[in-house]
């Protein structure tokens, strides 16, 4: 049997109390002020307003929303049900296009998500948003 | 062989080790995974989506309810503001990018309006937040 030496490592210990009194403040703050919520969305391109770079109009889906909320894809009327086989017919014709919803300044926010909605559905990866001319 | 039983003359303390160890785990956890979100103040109706999916980096958040009224940080914000504060939280938080709450029945030019104010403000990634469809 080893006969245990009692030391004085005790005495020579940092107080560490101060310490863990900043630890467990700081714990709490973060406990209480994290939130974990995250806000689900969608990406919206929106062009600035600088000449870019033309493109041709071939190359260009166009989805016009109007004040009342009727959706018109490349001049035809279409229900909003229909929009995305519409847009899924034009990509198949033109792979290389991009997707531009024009929206009138008075229709409905929720139209216009809709619209980019059905868009990314139908595979158009970037949706770009314009408004008409005032 | 008899057993004998611990003294415990000198080791009365119990061990916080194993504790400190766990509870600066934790304080890692929370000071990596905070993001202070500020609320807008206002809650509108989300538009439905199907194609929406999760804003890791949208901290700034902006509200537009069916007036066409702004939110922000809650309080009630006019257009030519936005870009000002977009700017101050885009100096807290270099890596945010904006999701814009919009209302489903607010009109698309306000909308319109404040994507272009928030470009000026110099945050690029804008997005609109949806529900999930069916969710």
């Amino acid at each position: 049997m080893r006969h245990r030496v009692s030391s004085h490592a005790e005495e020579a210990e940092i107080n560490i109390t101060p310490m863990l009194d900043i630890v467990f403040i700081m714990l709490i703050f973060f406990i209480v002020t994290t939130s974990f919520v995250k806000e689900v969305g969608l990406d919206v391109n929106r062009p600035s307003n600088a000449p870019i770079k033309e493109q041709k109009i071939s190359e260009v889906v166009a989805i016009r929303i109007d004040e009342n909320g009727t959706i018109s894809v490349q001049n035809r009327e279409v229900d909003i049900r229909a929009v995305r086989a519409n847009i899924e017919s034009e990509l198949a014709t033109k792979p290389e296009a991009s997707v531009v919803v024009i929206s009138d300044r008075n229709a409905d926010a929720g139209i216009l998500v809709k619209v980019i909605d059905q868009a990314r559905v139908a595979g158009a990866e970037k949706v770009s948003l314009a408004a008409m001319a005032r | 062989m008899a057993r004998r039983h611990a003294v415990q003359q000198e080791e009365t303390e119990i061990n916080i080790t194993p504790m400190l160890d766990i509870v600066f785990i934790m304080l890692i956890f929370f000071i990596v995974t905070t993001s202070f979100i500020k609320e807008t103040g206002i809650d509108p109706n989300r538009p439905e989506a199907e194609t929406a999916y999760k804003q890791e980096r949208g901290n700034i958040l902006i509200a537009v309810n069916e007036a066409g009224d702004i939110w922000m940080n809650k309080r009630k914000v006019e257009l030519g503001q936005v870009r000002q504060l977009v700017e101050q939280a885009k100096n807290e938080s270099p890596e945010s990018s904006v999701v814009i709450i919009a209302d489903q029945k607010s009109s698309t030019g306000a909308l319109i309006d404040l994507m272009d104010q928030i470009r000026l403000g110099g945050v690029a990634n804008i997005s609109v937040a949806a529900e999930l469809a069916g969710g």
